[in-house]
């Protein structure tokens, strides 16, 4: 699920011939990264709370809250501790993007599947 | 003939939902162990000339992501509406998502086709992943997908 920027951007990249990589990806060697601790500690600083701590991508990724208590998930480069890149969860309703109404919460749509009407049983097993 | 009557029907049990003939269907789809994260699905059907009809469930809530699932998306212009009362949680990997629902009978034997687009974060798009006509004798035959989808199957 990569936007269309970051494909167009990698074309360009690759026609460049430079390092094949995202833009939110991270490239330090490993022998290069700081300990985990040290990627806690600049959450400290930050007055993040931690829920998940993870590698992804290359990058040190942090899911919580900020000081505010706005959900965040933060990108470190693993080796500068630079913030790669901070996203805040709740920014689709923010910004007007909207999220369907989920099952059990809204009728489902009238468009003449649903025989009865009635929503759904679902399970993922 | 057959092709004239179908959508009148399905129009008859758009108009007079009271009256529509329905079957309980269940459609069971099964995901292969792509190594990767939950999946999003988009599960919805077509005409038989191809048209979007509705949709039957979406497995995933954010809709920033929708654009992803590139046939369901383009045919409805990414419109939660379409959507509404009938999303759900993301499909992990290996996973099995199990819908029961009254599936009107109209939608058997007359060319209409069940859809699934499916896509996953840093990995491959695959819209149409899934496609089967549904007629009552397909019933209980499972397919596979061409990319995340195991093995899907609907059952009446």
């Amino acid at each position: 699920m990569k936007s269309t920027l970051t494909t167009v951007s990698l074309v360009a990249l690759l026609a460049a011939g430079a390092a094949l990589a995202d833009d939110d990806d991270c490239t330090a060697p490993r022998d290069t990264w700081q300990p985990r601790e040290a990627a806690m500690q600049i959450a400290q600083q930050n007055g993040w709370t931690v829920q998940d701590f993870e590698i992804d991508d290359g990058c040190y990724e942090i899911e919580g809250r900020d000081s505010d208590g706005r959900e965040i998930e933060v990108k470190l480069d693993p080796a500068t501790l630079q913030v790669v890149e901070m996203e805040y969860e709740d920014d689709d309703e923010r910004s007007g993007i909207r999220n369907p109404a989920p099952a059990g919460t809204a009728q489902p749509p009238q468009n003449g599947l649903f025989g009865n009407g009635a929503p759904p049983k679902v399970q993922v097993n | 003939m057959k092709s004239l009557l179908a959508p009148l029907a399905l129009s008859t049990a758009l108009t007079l939902p009271g009256l529509a003939m329905a079957r309980p269907v269940t459609l069971s789809t099964t995901l292969n162990n792509y190594g990767g994260d939950r999946a999003y699905l988009a599960l919805y059907v077509t005409d038989p000339s191809g048209a979007y009809v509705g949709s039957l469930w979406m497995a995933g809530g954010k809709s920033k992501y929708y654009e992803h699932l590139g046939d369901w998306y383009r045919a409805t212009g990414g419109d939660t509406g379409q959507v509404n009362g009938i999303t759900g949680a993301s499909v992990g990997a290996g996973r099995t998502l199990e819908i029961t629902l009254d599936l009107a009978d109209a939608l058997f034997d007359a060319g209409y086709t069940l859809h699934i687009d499916a896509a996953v974060e840093d990995m491959r798009d695959s819209p149409n992943e899934v496609a089967v006509v549904l007629t009552t004798e397909g019933a209980g035959t499972p397919v596979r997908g061409r990319r995340y989808v195991a093995r899907f199957q609907y059952d009446m």
